[in-house]
């Protein structure tokens, strides 16, 4: 916040300068500070400068004359909005120079200008018109001293000399950002808009700047930015916490209506903890009542075949698309036992216990008539499949569980185990060594109670769950002319949202309301959905299976033999996004032709396209109506996008709640109470008081996915020791099975445990601003796997390549990730492929993290280890979290002994210095040209060569050192929790 | 137990599915090919201006015409520019669809994927491209290799959809670079190599949950192994036969000859190197003025490449495509290149056991309309798949979804001997 006594020195700025006395802006008191102001009313779209000086709508403070990030203007509860375009930025600083004749540098994307004392010194001009495509690659390029910062992309630079007597100079940089060429809306790009000075005598430059002493090199500007962004990210954040303040109320009130919604109703009765098992809370309890019911069904039958894990699955993959839930095909449910008995339309007993030679299923199954088999398409029952259900009805076709062997439930796993599973189920990523000596060191009991609260509290946990919600809600933005079902970059606005922990009711609202910037990080950006011809039923979809657990994908087209929701439940809901009325355009049917093929439809078609669909909440069964009024006393709600938000978040709804609670308790304990998470009409929660309990205690905590998280990682559960032999989590929770980690996960896991810094090009093939903000974003340069995106242009230009980009997209799309994110998705494909360990052990990324060049982690590591004995010890607990085994230390001693007191170089001769030179860069403006093939075909070659490798350690030791890393990264434990 | 006769089963009769069936089984042919070398010219190829010549326009004057004047080929009737004399040459070896279309020419992304899985973007199917649909119903033809190998940059289009990674390429940017992944970094020879799985090997030893991924490290080092990898060293071939060939793209057309070899089933050779004219065949404005050199390098490399199939008994068995997101106007633009042109463009096939008669379908004089006999993308992709043996109509699954391999496409039978 600006104090008074500013605000009103900014005004007489204003007043003076409108008096035409901008000398006199040097006799108010000097400042700290450079003082910013952004002007967003009075500009011409035109490109000229405004003959008024301009009001400001906003400001804050700075260290320097150097900028390449304006805080972003929030609005609502705290989401980015777009400034107008073109905004000024004026910026003032007063700043003492030593007497003498110094050089002065000025560099911009926009024009700009710089005054000293009132007069104008330079200039630089508005951004020329770039071509498209065909520009040379530039070499109009200043270098005014030996240390001399090359401009970067799309700027452009002039300099002059000042003599000052010594004295205060009251400095005044002004841009214009944006604006618009042609038909076009430029990027609000600041690039390196700065105003620099080299004083007299000395040939570098600094940030001119009232206080701060920043050298203006290269090596200087990269600190300079890096505790630049994090004091702009504390200020944006400051900011969204005031949009927030300014709802306290409502949501306040919503807090009271949801607390006395659970006053109101019963609480879900916790199970005593049956002897002899271990619990540390509620969550135990659940568990341990199930277990222990299932040990004594076990007990009672012994090598019956088990409904739950023998039958269930060939029924599930081969039967229950059509034949299971409330609505399914020939009136025939095979889900529930006394169904099943019944039979469907036909009159004929599904399963007759006992006697599968009368059970109309395993004749269906076992049918060689392509109009009576079952299933009616693709591949059917195996021989096996088809032994195990016969089987199982001469047993007598139960559907409940016969129960496990009762065996011992394991204890927790060991302090690093766990240390490692928790940190990547919070914050993504394995423990640094920091955080492994912390955790080791602490000797109280709760420690692992501290460390849960430590991480989470930790700004990580944003990185983590971002990842995850770009799946489920499908962000898919294209960096380059959006199409395939692209969206804008929402992912800021996800990102924001869990660093301030919004509670998940807020999260939803704003998504819901798809309000504030499209393009550059606010929910808006869920709205879009290029080349889609009904984006709001797109979205409806989306909605209802991230938060509702309503899986309607297929009833874009028609009413699906699978679900109750029919086609116009999807319209109505995806009216309600788009506050009027919704038509089902053409391509969302399916021809009468290609319904009736032989056999009786599957699917029906009851919406002819054209139809006009009205607003409303499809989901009765969930919440009678949408609630009118705001839960927060917010008055009538008029909007449906409101009604909408209001409905799924109103606590009376308590599917929402618990399909969160569900969602979390997946990520966390490797299975859904309810699967699939994102269709809850497919089957039974396993735990269904369990869930009901979950989802109150995520009302009771406020919505605050953090607190339910520390309730289940808490549990006895969670922590227990891992079976490496169960492939897939036991639905009982006995023991935890090994998870594969995500893409993102062992991205960022391989960078942390190699010390390595991830080091790519921005994600933009607009570097210097040249393309209209509507077909060309920038993603910034990633330091996070989530950050990431595709680079496909479809236009196999090496000139458009991204090599440092795509060789982080190879792993992280082997593993699973998507580039483009056309629809959601909850659950990826884990499943192994040759392609994993491939781009591993071979892919540039694994020369990135096994080369030890001078700043690799390990290197330092190898120096510093008085002995290979210790070295080893280091190593594992530092990358796997674990003590070696004996067999594991010896042969790697062994393997590093050799010539390891001679690895240290003394005097190593320093790696060759590049030869300062201008960039050379590539943006869409000059790919075209023969030259930006050639430099992005050297990038890519440099890229797969890495960097070079450290002369501190002997060759042949190093590579030995190397090759024990490779081995490392890449066994199997790398990339699973244990 | 004989089933009895049930209502359903009767209206089943009565609709002679079965006799459905047949029928449709006899009309979609199927071929014989084994491997198929899908070459993609990226940005938009001109059909005016190579596979189907009208008479000669004017760039300057903006008269609507081919830019260059046409020749005749070793198929009487069938002219082609006179840019493409080795491919005239051996016409007989090859058809040119002249009458392809679809509807997608605002956005390059758009239209390649459209011609890719043919099948427009959607909210909820994320469609195969033809190759992994090729990768995913017939593998690859020997172990230890890849099914799909794409030669180009990884884009969306080029992948395996719903049905997952394990129909994906391996893909390499250039020929000299190897396949990211499989190829070893330069400074890992194979001792070095050899002491890195000596090293691995003991820190393997999983339990049965990462078992799955324990065989993938298994595989992986075989497949960039010494066996696999040897397909890339180019420098095998004799140098008359690489000259034959030409420049980059040519060395990709002869590796996709020696991934055959080796028993990869589809490879998809991006040629677009925009380096050749400014803009590869997206020919706008100035890209127009220098569009015959990769007109030039085209003939060169797909000769070549007809000509090496057939003298290694290849070509019967190895479908070459030629295709492109979609065509160009006969039409000028005002800086003398050509806008996007859909709704009539070439595409062509050569060998693959195909009955080839140079050329297939017409367009009216200056190429605006289709006059005769319309090939969808659908059906092209039809045909693509007939000549490799794989049923165009038969149903992929998305999960519960089915989808058939193509939108109702249907092969041109007057290909299929």
């Amino acid at each position: 916040m600006i104090p008074p006594r500013r605000s009103r020195l900014a005004l007489s700025v204003v007043f003076l300068s409108l008096l035409g006395v901008g000398s006199a802006r040097g006799q108010d008191q000097p400042r700290a500070k450079v003082h910013v102001e952004i002007c967003e009313a009075g500009l011409s779209e035109k490109p000229e400068w405004p003959k008024d000086v301009l009001a400001a709508s906003d400001r804050y403070e700075a260290d320097a004359l150097a900028f390449f990030h304006v805080p972003f203007k929030y609005i609502d509860t705290g989401i980015r909005a777009d400034r107008a375009n073109p905004y000024l930025l004026r910026a003032t600083a007063d700043v003492v120079f030593p007497a003498g004749k110094h050089r002065i540098l000025l560099r911009a994307r926009g024009a700009s200008r710089l005054f000293i004392d009132g007069r104008q010194l330079l200039t630089t001009p508005f951004v020329p018109k770039i071509s498209d495509g065909h520009a040379p690659i530039p070499t109009d390029y200043l270098d005014l001293g030996p240390d001399f910062r090359f401009k970067p992309p799309g700027n452009r630079e002039k300099w002059t000399t000042f003599e000052s007597k010594g004295s205060t100079h009251r400095i005044v940089l002004e841009t214009i950002v944006g604006g618009k060429r042609g038909g076009g809306i430029m990027k609000q790009d600041l690039g390196e808009t700065v105003a620099a000075v080299s004083f007299a005598g000395s040939e570098s430059f600094h940030l001119i700047a009232p206080v701060k002493v920043i050298t203006y090199t290269d090596a200087g500007w990269r600190e300079f930015e890096e505790t630049e962004w994090a004091r702009l990210h504390a200020l944006e954040a400051g900011r969204r916490k005031d949009a927030l303040a300014q709802h306290a109320a409502v949501w306040e009130q919503r807090r009271a209506d949801a607390k006395a919604w659970l006053a109101s109703t019963p609480e879900v009765k916790v199970p005593a903890l049956p002897k002899g098992m271990p619990g540390h809370n509620a969550v135990d309890h659940f568990l341990a009542a199930r277990i222990e019911a299932a040990f004594q069904a076990g007990d009672e039958a012994r090598g019956r075949i088990d409904y739950d894990t023998q039958v269930r699955p060939i029924l599930q993959t081969k039967c229950f698309s059509c034949h299971q839930g409330d609505k399914v095909k020939g009136k025939l449910r095979l889900d529930t036992r006394a169904a099943a008995l019944k039979g469907g339309v036909s009159g004929k007993a599904a399963i007759v216990p006992g006697l599968p030679e009368k059970s109309e299923l395993i004749a269906r199954i076992t049918s060689m008539d392509k109009d009576e088999k079952m299933p009616p398409q693709g591949p059917g029952l195996t021989v096996d499949e088809i032994k195990l259900v016969r089987q199982w009805i001469a047993e007598g076709a139960r559907h409940d569980s016969v129960g496990v062997k009762r065996r011992p439930v394991p204890g927790r796993a060991d302090d690093l185990t766990f240390l490692r599973r928790v940190t990547l189920d919070t914050v993504g990523v394995i423990p640094s060594p920091s955080e492994i000596d912390t955790f080791r060191v602490d000797n109280r009991p709760d420690k692992r109670a501290h460390a849960i609260d430590r991480l989470l509290g930790d700004p990580r946990w944003a990185d983590h769950w971002v990842s995850y919600w770009q799946d489920v809600l499908a962000e898919n933005p294209n960096i380059l002319n959006p199409t395939l079902n692209n969206t804008g970059p929402f992912r800021w606005w996800i990102h924001e949202a869990l660093l301030d922990n919004k509670p998940m009711d807020l999260f939803v609202t704003e998504l819901v309301r798809m309000r504030g910037s499209h393009y550059l990080g606010g929910p808006a950006g869920f709205a879009m959905a290029s080349q889609n011809d009904a984006p709001m039923a797109e979205k409806a979809a989306i909605v209802a299976s991230a938060f509702l657990g309503v899986q309607m994908k297929c009833a874009r087209c028609h009413d699906a033999p699978g679900h109750t929701s029919t086609q116009k439940d999807l319209f109505e809901l995806g009216a309600m996004l788009n506050e009027a009325p919704l038509a089902v355009p053409a391509t969302s049917t399916v021809p009468k032709d290609k319904l009736h093929q032989g056999r009786k439809a599957l699917i029906n078609v009851t919406l002819t396209p054209g139809t006009k669909v009205a607003p409303a909440w499809p989901f009765k069964a969930f919440l009678p109506s949408p609630p009118g009024r705001g839960v927060g006393g917010e008055g009538t709600l008029a909007r449906t996008r409101d009604q909408l938000a209001s409905a799924i978040t109103d606590p009376r709804n308590e599917r929402f709640a618990q399909v969160i609670a569900n969602r979390l308790w997946k990520r966390l304990m490797g299975r859904g109470i309810v699967e699939p998470v994102d269709d809850w009409e497919k089957n039974a929660p396993t735990h269904p008081e369990l869930l009901r309990y979950l989802g109150r205690e995520l009302v009771r905590g406020g919505y605050d996915l953090k607190h339910l998280t520390r309730v289940i990682v808490n549990s006895h559960a969670y922590q227990r020791a891992a079976d490496a032999d169960l492939k897939e989590v036991d639905p009982l929770h006995l023991a935890h099975a090994p998870r594969r980690l995500a893409a993102e996960q062992i991205v960022d896991s391989l960078f942390l445990a190699a010390g390595k810094r991830m080091d790519t090009e921005e994600v933009s093939l607009d570097i210097d601003g040249g393309r209209d903000i509507k077909n060309s974003l920038s993603l910034g340069k990633p330091n996070r796997a989530w950050m990431f995106a595709s680079t496909s242009n479809e236009r196999d230009r090496p000139s458009l390549s991204l090599p440092r980009v795509q060789a982080v997209v190879d792993v992280l799309e082997a593993f699973g990730w998507r580039a483009t994110r056309q629809f959601p998705l909850t659950d990826r494909d884990v499943s192994p492929n040759v392609l994993q360990p491939a781009i591993l052990s071979n892919g540039v990324v694994g020369t990135w993290l096994t080369r030890l060049s001078d700043e690799h982690g390990i290197t330092r590591l190898s120096l510093e280890s008085k002995t290979p004995d210790e070295l080893v010890e280091q190593l594992f607990v530092r990358v796997l979290m674990r003590r070696p085994t004996t067999d594991e230390k010896a042969t790697l001693v062994e393997h590093l002994r050799v010539g390891f007191d001679q690895r240290v170089v003394k005097s190593p001769a320093p790696l060759l210095a590049t030869k300062r030179a201008p960039p050379k860069y590539v943006s869409w403006s000059n790919h075209l040209t023969e030259e930006s093939n050639q430099i992005k075909i050297e990038l890519e070659a440099a890229a797969r060569r890495g960097d070079p490798p450290t002369p501190r350690l002997q060759a042949e030791w190093r590579e030995r050192m190397e090759d024990v890393l490779w081995a490392m990264l890449n066994s199997p434990e790398m990339i699973y929790t244990r | 137990m004989p089933p009895p006769l049930t209502r359903r089963r009767f209206l089943g009769a009565l609709a002679a599915t079965a006799l459905a069936d047949r029928l449709r089984a006899q009309e979609t042919p199927r071929g014989r090919a084994e491997h198929c070398i899908f070459l993609w010219l990226g940005g938009g190829f001109s059909q005016v201006d190579t596979f189907d010549p009208k008479r000669v326009g004017a760039p300057a004057e903006r008269v609507a015409g081919s830019a260059y004047p046409s020749i005749a080929t070793a198929v009487q009737g069938v002219r082609v520019t006179e840019y493409l004399p080795r491919v005239a040459a051996l016409m007989d070896r090859l058809t040119v669809v002249r009458s392809v279309h679809h509807n997608v020419v605002d956005e390059h992304a758009a239209a390649t994927l459209r011609v890719h899985t043919g099948r427009p973007t959607t909210g909820t199917v994320a469609y195969p491209s033809v190759g992994s649909v090729v990768a995913h119903e017939r593998g690859a033809l020997e172990p230890g290799v890849p099914a799909y190998v794409l030669i180009g940059y990884p884009n969306v289009s080029r992948g395996p959809g719903f049905l997952g990674p394990r129909a994906g390429y391996v893909y390499l940017t250039d020929t000299s670079a190897g396949p990211a992944g499989l190829t070893r970094p330069a400074d890992v020879p194979p001792d070095r190599q050899a002491t890195r799985e000596y090293l691995l090997q003991q820190l393997r030893q999983p339990g049965a949950a990462m078992q799955g991924y324990d065989q993938a490290i298994a595989e992986s080092l075989r497949l960039s192994g010494p066996q696999f990898l040897r397909a890339f060293r180019l420098e095998e071939e004799a140098g008359a036969l690489r000259e034959r060939y030409g420049g980059e793209f040519g060395q990709r057309c002869l590796l996709s000859r020696r991934l055959i070899e080796r028993g990869v089933r589809f490879i998809e050779v991006s040629h677009n190197l925009n380096f050749l004219n400014g803009t590869g065949w997206d020919t706008h404005n100035e890209g127009h003025e220098r569009q015959h050199l990769l007109i030039h390098e085209l003939d060169v490399a797909l000769a070549a490449l007809i000509g090496d199939l057939e003298q290694r008994r290849l070509l019967e068995r190895t479908l070459i495509v030629v295709a492109t997101e979609f065509g160009r106007p006969s039409a000028f633009d005002a800086r003398g290149g050509r806008s996007h042109q859909a709704a009539a463009f070439s595409m062509v096939l050569a060998g693959g056991g195909l009955r080839h008669r140079g050329a297939y379908g017409a367009t009216d004089e200056l190429c605006q309309r289709i006059t005769e006999r319309p090939v969808s993308i659908p059906d092209f992709h039809a045909t693509i798949y007939a000549s490799l043996g794989v049923d165009p109509a038969r149903t992929l699954y998305d999960g519960p979804r089915p989808v058939p391999i193509t939108d109702g496409g249907r092969a041109i039978s007057a290909l299929f001997a």
